[in-house]
C-alpha cells in the first residue's frame, strides 16, 4: 500500500488464493489486495527488460523469471501457462521451494517497500484440518518469523474470528463467522470476543474448481472462471459445468453445515447464549449469487443446538478477514 | 448465576459505549479474559434466597443508573469495581481436530497418548520415537466419505464422514533382495524405487520400508487409492470403499503363505507398532478397526471377498499392539452376502479361515432366522451392497483407482 503516510496497524489476510492487506489511514480502512499466485518464465534479458520498463513485480531465479501477484494471471495466459500457488490448503505449499519467498514479497508489494516500522500487524492463519495440526503450526511460525524480519509486531488470528472481529461489532462480537476463500472453510463462533470453538474444513474454492475441472475433464483455471463470472443457484442448469458446480457446491455447504452442528456437539464448554446469536458468510466462494440462499436452506433443515438471529453475507466478503485482522491489531495499540 | 447474567449484561451494555471497533474489542478482551473465577466453596453453591436476589437485583439496577448518569473517568472506575467479580469462565476449546465427532471409542484397548514433539521440513517425530520421513510427500483431496448404520444400510441412511476410521495394513508386493549387509545398496535402490511408484501412484498414506524407516506419502487428510473395492464394518457402522475412510499402510514385503513365516523383519514390526500406536492416538481409532487387505478387499464383479490376499495370514496383530482381528467375521460376507474366494480362502491363515468359517454360519442362522433360503437371502443382501454402492457412485465417492 504505497501511501504517503504510515499506517498505524496493519491486518493481513494470507489466503490460499488471496493476499489482502487492511490499513486504517485517518478513519478510512483502505483494502489492497493480490493474487496469491506466480508463473515462472524463461529468462530473456529482454522479458526481463519489459518488465522493469513496466513496473512489473518479479523475481530472477536461476534460469527463470518469477512474476507473481495479480500479474502472475495476465503472464500465465500470454504464455498459455496455469499460475502456481504458493500455498496449498490455506498454509504454505510444501512442494513450492520458494513458497515462503514469493509470500513475502506479495505481502511486501501490498504493504509498501518500506519495511514495517514496528507496527503491529495481524495476520490470519487458518484453524487445523484434520491431520494437519504440525501443518499449521509450522506455517504459523514460518509466518511470524517472516513479518518479524519485516519489522512488523506480528502476531496471527484465526481466520474464523478475524471475520467476527470484521463483522460483529454490532453484536459485540457474538456469533458464527465462517470465511469460504480457496483452500478452505473457517469457521468460529466466539462470544463476546472470545473463541469459543474455530475449526476448519479442506473443501472450499479450489476443491469445487478441480472436482468439477476433474469430471469434465477441462482446466481447473477455466472452470474458476466460470464459476466467478456466470455460476448462480438458480435450481435449474442447462450447462453441465454449471450442473456440476452446483453439485459441488451443495457439498461443500452440507460438510459446512454438518461439520458446525458436530462442533457444537463435540465443544465442552459452551457459553449460556441468551438470545440468538448471528452469522456471517465472507470470502470468495460465497460471492456467487444464490449462495446465501442455498445455505440458508440447508442451515434451516439442520437442527442447530443454537438459535441463528439471522444469516448474512459480509458486505465485502474479500475483505472482512483483513479488516477483522486490522481491528484485531487495532486493539493491541 | 444470577450475579454472572447481570455483570455479562452490564459489559455488554458498556461495551456499546465504544463506537470505535478497535476500542470496543479492547474492553471486551479486557473484560472477558479476566481470571476466572475460583471454583465454589460448597456453601457458595447453596442457592440464594429470594431476598438476596432481590438485594443483588436492587444494588446493580441502582449500578446501571448511575452508570448511565456519571462521568466517562468515573464509569471507568465503576467498571473496574464491577468486573472485579469475575465473568463466568470461558474455556476456548477447539473441537476434535476436524468437526465430525469420533464415533468409534468402543475399542477394547484404548491408544496410548501420543504427540507430535518436532516437526521439520524432512520429518516428524512423535512422542512414543516414531520419525516420519516426508521427502516423498505428496497429496490427492480431502478425504470425504458416506458411511452406513450397521442396522439401516440404504442409500437415504448415508452419513458424511471426513476423520480416517481405520487402517488397512498392505504389502507392497514389490522386488524382494535378501535382507542382507552385502545387499545393502540393492536394498536402498529397490526401496527407492518402490517409493517412487508409491508416491506417484498415491497409493498409500505409509509405506515402512525394509529398515523399519516409515514413510509418510499422501498426508493423512487425503484419501489414498489403498484399497479400492472393499468393505469393512464396525459395531455401528458399516464402510464402502476405504480409499476414502481408512488409513492404508504398506509394509515393503512379499505376501507368504502362513507356513513360510513373517514376511518383515523385528524393525519393520516396531515401526508398524508405534505408527499404529500414533494413528490410534490422534484419530481414535479403534483397533477392530485396523484390518489386513485381504479382509476388506471384495470383487464386485462376482460378488466375492478377498480379490486381494495381501495379509490374508501372517499380519503380526499381537505385536502391533492390537487383538488378533483375523478372527472377527468378514463384514462382507456376513452383511452383503459376498462369497469367499478359493484364494483367500487358501492364502488365509487358521484365524482367517475359522472367522470365514464363523461368517457363513452365522449367514445361514440369519437365513434361517428370516424363513428364507440361504441363496435368497444372500440375494437380499448383495442387493443391499449393489444400491449402496450406486448410491456412492452417484456421489463420486468410489475413487480414482478401485481395484
Amino acid at each position: 500500500m504505497n501511501n504517503s503516510k504510515t499506517a498505524s496497524a496493519i491486518g493481513l489476510d494470507v489466503g490460499t488464493s488471496r493476499i489482502v492487506a487492511a490499513q486504517r489511514l485517518d478513519k478510512d480502512i483502505q483494502f489492497q489486495t493480490q493474487l496469491n499466485a506466480f508463473v515462472n518464465l524463461p529468462f530473456s534479458k529482454l522479458t526481463q527488460g519489459v518488465l522493469k520498463k513496466e513496473h512489473i513485480p518479479h523475481l530472477l531465479q536461476d534460469s527463470e523469471i518469477t512474476v507473481y501477484g495479480d500479474e502472475s494471471e495476465r503472464f500465465a495466459n500470454l504464455f498459455h501457462k496455469e499460475t502456481r500457488r504458493p500455498m496449498l490448503r490455506g498454509v504454505l505449499n510444501s512442494e513450492e521451494k520458494d513458497s515462503l519467498l514469493l509470500v513475502r514479497s506479495i505481502v511486501t508489494l501490498l504493504t509498501g517497500e518500506a519495511n514495517g516500522q514496528n507496527q503491529k500487524l495481524c495476520f490470519s492463519v487458518p484453524a487445523a484440518p484434520m491431520g494437519a495440526d504440525q501443518e499449521v503450526n509450522a506455517h504459523e511460525s514460518e509466518l511470524t518469523k517472516m513479518l518479524t524480519e519485516l519489522g512488523y509486531q506480528a502476531r496471527s488470528i484465526p481466520e474464523g474470528l478475524a471475520v467476527v472481529y470484521g463483522e460483529m461489532e454490532s453484536s459485540n462480537y457474538t456469533g458464527i463467522g465462517i470465511s469460504c476463500g480457496g483452500g478452505l472453510c473457517n469457521v468460529c463462533l466466539a462470544y463476546l470476543s472470545v473463541p469459543v470453538f474455530s475449526f476448519s474444513i479442506p473443501k472450499a474454492g479450489d476443491y469445487i474448481d478441480y472436482s468439477v475441472a476433474n469430471l469434465r475433464g477441462e482446466p481447473a483455471t477455466r472452470i474458476r472462471t466460470i464459476k466467478e463470472e456466470s455460476f448462480h443457484f438458480n435450481g435449474h442448469f442447462t450447462n453441465k459445468i454449471h450442473q456440476s458446480l452446483s453439485t459441488y457446491y451443495e457439498e461443500m455447504i452440507q460438510a459446512l453445515v454438518v461439520s458446525l452442528k458436530d462442533a457444537f456437539a463435540s465443544t465442552q464448554s459452551m457459553p449460556k447464549l441468551n438470545r440468538p446469536i448471528p452469522m456471517v458468510l465472507s470470502g470468495g466462494t460465497v460471492m456467487a449469487p444464490g449462495f446465501l440462499d442455498r445455505f440458508e436452506k440447508v442451515l434451516r433443515a439442520t437442527e442447530m443446538p443454537v438459535a441463528i438471529s439471522e444469516i448474512r453475507l459480509a458486505a465485502s466478503p474479500q475483505h472482512s478477514t483483513a479488516r477483522g485482522a486490522l481491528v484485531a491489531a487495532l486493539s493491541e495499540m | 448465576m444470577l450475579v454472572r447474567g447481570m455483570v455479562v449484561r452490564l459489559v455488554e451494555w458498556r461495551a456499546e459505549w465504544f463506537s470505535d471497533p478497535a476500542r470496543r474489542l479492547q474492553y471486551l478482551q479486557r473484560e472477558m479474559t479476566r481470571q476466572p473465577q475460583p471454583k465454589p466453596t460448597p456453601r457458595q453453591k447453596k442457592p440464594l434466597s429470594n431476598a438476596t436476589k432481590l438485594a443483588i437485583g436492587f444494588v446493580f439496577t441502582l449500578a446501571f443508573i448511575a452508570t448511565a448518569l456519571l462521568r466517562p473517568e468515573t464509569k471507568r472506575l465503576l467498571g473496574r469495581t464491577l468486573a472485579a467479580i469475575s465473568l463466568p469462565a470461558l474455556r476456548t476449546t477447539k473441537p476434535r481436530t476436524n468437526s465430525t465427532p469420533i464415533l468409534h471409542r468402543t475399542a477394547a484397548t484404548e491408544p496410548a497418548r501420543v504427540w507430535l514433539v518436532e516437526s521439520t521440513a524432512d520429518s516428524d517425530l512423535y512422542s512414543n520415537g516414531l520419525r516420519i520421513q516426508k521427502q516423498y510427500l505428496t497429496g490427492t483431496q480431502p478425504r470425504a466419505y458416506v458411511t452406513f448404520p450397521r442396522d439401516r444400510i440404504e442409500p437415504s441412511a448415508g452419513q458424511w464422514r471426513f476423520q480416517p476410521a481405520g487402517v488397512v495394513f498392505h504389502t507392497t508386493e514389490s522386488h524382494m533382495a535378501p535382507f542382507e549387509e552385502d545387499h545393502t545398496q540393492t536394498l536402498r535402490r529397490d526401496g527407492e524405487g518402490m517409493l517412487e511408484y508409491v508416491r506417484r501412484n498415491r497409493s498409500y498414506h505409509f509405506v515402512i520400508d525394509r529398515f523399519g524407516q516409515v514413510f509418510r506419502i499422501v498426508r493423512e487428510s487425503d484419501y489414498a487409492n489403498h484399497a479400492g473395492h472393499s468393505i469393512w464394518a464396525d459395531e455401528k457402522t458399516v464402510y464402502i470403499n476405504l480409499n476414502q475412510s481408512f488409513l492404508g499402510i504398506a509394509f515393503e514385503a512379499q505376501s507368504r503363505h502362513e507356513d513360510e513365516g513373517l514376511p518383515v523383519n523385528p524393525a519393520q514390526v516396531h515401526a508398524g507398532r508405534i505408527l499404529t500406536e500414533m494413528l490410534r492416538a490422534i484419530y481414535g481409532i479403534p483397533e477392530q478397526n485396523c484390518v489386513a487387505h485381504a479382509q476388506v478387499s471384495v470383487n464386485p464383479a462376482n460378488l466375492r471377498a478377498g480379490f486381494h490376499v495381501d495379509w490374508a495370514a501372517n499380519l503380526p496383530f499381537h505385536d502391533l499392539g492390537l487383538s488378533d482381528n483375523y478372527r472377527q467375521p468378514l463384514p462382507s460376507v456376513l452383511i452383503f452376502g459376498f462369497g469367499v474366494d478359493n484364494v483367500l480362502a487358501g492364502a488365509g491363515g487358521e484365524s482367517l479361515r475359522q472367522a470365514l468359517q464363523a461368517a457363513e454360519d452365522q449367514l445361514r442362522d440369519q437365513a434361517a432366522a428370516q424363513n428364507m433360503p440361504l441363496n435368497r437371502y444372500r440375494e437380499t443382501l448383495q442387493k443391499k451392497y449393489r444400491e449402496a454402492h450406486s448410491a456412492l457412485h452417484a456421489k463420486g465417492l468410489l475413487g480414482e483407482n478401485n481395484s
